[in-house]
């Protein structure tokens, strides 16, 4: 029961991770209908810049934030929060940028086209991770110890880790945060009424092309920082994290029911226990197949996911 | 295949005179193409030969050229015989993706499934399960495992492909676009997971009379794979050839490819193919008209599967091994490149994508990246950013030219607005432009014009 409890916290932790990942999917296809390939791959070029970041000279790194388990706490939050502001404006940045160049010359096109357009960068971000970091998995040494968050509470059977606190100390905020935009603010209006009409919203005086690149700018974002809590969490990434990663937050989505933004944070911490129970009780080997069949089988019987509406022909 | 049964009914004699009927007729088609389109036919005819004749002209004439007057590689046989193998499996996915319409992102599955076809049925693989069967191939005394002939391997995975492109294709029947082309895209990925995984099968099952227990069986070769596979073998040619000779790879492979194009060619003009193209312009329109949705989605998934089935099969047999890495999605991605390259919903677009592409993947790259290496080690090979070119042609052809460069002309009246006047004005139809100026938020270029208020549908799933 104790080994069950743990396994169910370290799926908690990366399905935090995913979270952010997939509500940049989330959003970006609720908004113009797009399956953005590209998504997961801006989430590891996050995390490598992250990397080059943090990472001390002798690993490769550039040191511009060196931050390891034994330094001041205070300087350690202000050097993460430095990090995660550099990323996420950089991803940001990348991601509209993305928009601006393969797809939205394409908004108007067959369907097919952008989803074509952004496989094709995909890969383009994917070769510059490649050029970048090299081919192989970079790596850091933890920047937290490896104490137990509850043992003070009198709990020792159960171990939960500061950077598991770390991942949700960085998700739960923008999470809420990303809730109160889309629902609370100007912008977030115009950004559900592009979602449902875009020509309406435009005769209604929506700048369409403006909500969109904002869109993306919170996709790509909320990707740079789970790019960050990756790195700081998992301690290592590679040029292919994108595909990996991306399917598993793109499944997660599409389980929530895609457009929706709380079905999908539902859907990554699902997908997150998943990934954990299968890893740890099955075989790591069988565990992207189990996820490609939890994607095929939503798809297949539930296209609307869990928390979606009904939308006819999307499926 | 069905495209036959449309056309001359049953049984190996039909098909027969079947295909003698189509050779006799071959000199006289030639002849009146000669008359109407003189230019097109004396070109593809010189393709033809330089195709046909290529081992000779290769070894003999462009290695000089390439050596001595302009330092351009040529593809060697090796890289010709996967252009082959790769136009083979671009034709099967424009089966799917352009006739059908049906974007399929994971098409490396069934190149996966016809080539472990052919590496289960010529291998000493099951011999270490205890299943022995040899006596029907071209093997030694003392073989173990199954060792099949060739020929009989390529009608066994192609019979193999197509049964799993329908089982495959039958869940996503109701999914369109995007969906699909995800659900596909899984499929892609779990495939070559199973033949990556199922290299220690235990298993017990024990109900009484059905007793099965399985220890640690090795099924697939899991990461290593599966080899040697026998090399396809082909009675008489080995007087001609040596039977492991490169030309022969190559003409095998040109052999195999020749037969798919009038395969792809028929299915195209054949009653399935005109359903393909109704089901591609409006599904709903299509079953409305009487089109058998459900049997012609299928038809397409399993005939279009069935070539990466040859392709895999031959692959396999040619280089002697299978392993379950090399079947990633970079190959789907690869061969839609291809695809869409040459022109999506055009056979010879498709061929001419994958020689273009393999050899701008297999030799063309690797050989900048030998004389960047020369000069100055320290830059970047190109050859190991390959996909960042392939990503980028993806792109830039997606903006600017999403017909492809060998457009069919059915598809690039349905993807731009020029190639619409063009078809327009050979129908002699007055062309209306009204779809340029309707055309939302006001662009009307290249790839962009044909879809007006009207046409959504047919021209949104691609």
């Amino acid at each position: 029961m104790d080994q069950l409890i743990q396994v169910l916290i370290i799926g908690l932790a990366n399905g935090l991770i995913f979270a952010l990942v997939a509500l940049g999917y989330t959003l970006v296809y609720g908004i113009i209908e797009l399956i953005n390939f590209a998504h997961g791959d801006v989430f590891m070029l996050g995390s490598m810049l992250a990397f080059f970041l943090v990472a001390p000279a002798s690993s490769g790194g550039w040191a511009v934030f060196p931050i390891d388990e034994g330094m001041a706490f205070p300087l350690k939050v202000a050097e993460i929060l430095a990090v995660l502001a550099i990323c996420m404006a950089m991803t940001a940045l990348l991601n509209v940028t993305i928009e601006r160049v393969a797809y939205r010359p394409l908004r108007n096109a067959p369907k097919l086209a952008p989803l074509i357009s952004a496989i094709g960068m995909s890969y383009v971000l994917q070769n510059i991770g490649l050029v970048w970091g090299g081919a192989y998995q970079r790596t850091i040494d933890s920047v937290f110890p490896a104490t137990n968050m509850l043992e003070p509470f009198g709990i020792t059977a159960i171990v939960v880790t500061p950077a598991q606190l770390f991942v949700a100390v960085v998700t739960i905020p923008l999470l809420i945060a990303l809730t109160l935009f889309v629902n609370r603010t100007r912008q977030g209006r115009a950004m559900r009424a592009t979602a449902q009409d875009p020509d309406t919203a435009g005769l209604m005086g929506v700048d369409v092309n403006r909500t969109i690149a904002i869109t993306f700018l919170i996709g790509g974002g909320l990707a740079g920082a789970a790019g960050v809590a990756q790195l700081l969490y998992n301690n290592y990434t590679v040029y292919t994290l994108g595909f990996r990663f991306g399917l598993n937050s793109f499944t997660a989505a599409v389980l929530g029911g895609i457009g929706n933004l709380q079905g999908a944070v539902l859907g990554a911490l699902v997908i997150g226990e998943v990934n954990a129970l299968s890893d740890r009780y099955l075989s790591p080997n069988w565990t992207q197949a189990i996820v490609f069949g939890v994607l095929i089988a939503i798809l297949v019987f539930r296209p609307t996911g869990l928390l979606g509406q009904q939308l006819a022909d999307r499926a | 295949m069905s495209a036959a049964a449309d056309t001359v009914g049953t049984g190996v004699g039909g098909w027969l005179g079947y295909v003698g009927g189509t050779l006799a007729a071959i000199p006289g088609q030639y002849m009146a193409a000669l008359r109407r389109h003189r230019a097109r036919t004396i070109g593809l005819t010189i393709v033809f030969l330089a195709v046909v004749l290529y081992p000779v002209i290769g070894h003999y004439v462009l290695s000089e050229f390439s050596r001595n007057v302009f330092p351009l590689p040529y593809p060697d046989d090796t890289v010709a015989t996967f252009m082959t193998i790769f136009a083979i499996m671009a034709i099967g996915l424009n089966i799917v993706a352009g006739f059908a319409g049906l974007l399929d992102l994971g098409y490396v599955a069934f190149y996966a499934i016809g080539a472990y076809t052919a590496a289960f049925l010529a291998s000493p693989h099951f011999g270490a399960l205890g299943i022995n069967l040899t006596f029907l191939g071209h093997v030694g005394p003392g073989a173990v495992g199954i060792h099949l002939p060739y020929w009989i391997i390529v009608i066994v995975a192609v019979a193999v492909v197509a049964t799993f492109g329908a089982l495959l294709g039958a869940p996503t029947l109701r999914l369109r676009g995007d969906y699909l082309a995800i659900v596909t895209l899984g499929f892609g990925e779990i495939v070559p997971l199973f033949f990556k995984n199922l290299s220690s099968v235990t298993f017990s099952l024990n109900l009484g009379p059905i007793n099965i227990q399985l220890q640690n069986q090795n099924w697939t070769g899991g990461v290593q794979g599966i080899n040697p596979i026998d090399p396809p073998y082909l009675p008489g040619f080995d007087v001609i050839f040596d039977a492991r000779s490169g030309a022969l790879a190559v003409y095998l492979g040109l052999f195999m490819l020749g037969i798919a194009i009038l395969v792809a060619r028929n299915l195209e003009h054949s009653r399935i193919g005109r359903a393909w193209g109704a089901i591609r312009e409006d599904e709903t329109a299509a079953e409305m008209m009487g089109v058998n949705t459900v049997r012609t989605k299928l038809l397409a998934f399993a005939l279009g599967a069935s070539f990466a089935g040859v392709a895999g099969s031959f692959q396999a047999s040619y280089l002697g091994a299978s392993t379950s890495d090399f079947f990633s999605f970079s190959i789907s991605i690869l061969v839609l490149i291809m695809v869409i390259l040459g022109g999506i919903g055009n056979i010879w677009g498709a061929v001419f994508g994958a020689f273009a592409l393999t050899y701008v993947d297999k030799t063309l790259l690797p050989y900048i990246g030998q004389r960047i290496g020369d000069v100055a080690p320290s830059l970047p090979n190109p050859a190991q950013y390959n996909f960042l070119i392939f990503g980028v042609i993806l792109v830039v052809m997606m903006r600017f030219r999403p017909q492809g460069f060998l457009p069919s002309r059915q598809r690039e009246a349905e993807l731009t607005v020029s190639g619409l006047q063009d078809a327009e004005a050979e129908l002699g139809i007055p062309v209306e432009v009204d779809n340029v100026s309707i055309a939302p938020h006001g662009q009307s270029e290249i790839g962009q014009g044909a879809r007006d208020a009207e046409t959504t549908d047919e021209a949104r799933d691609l």
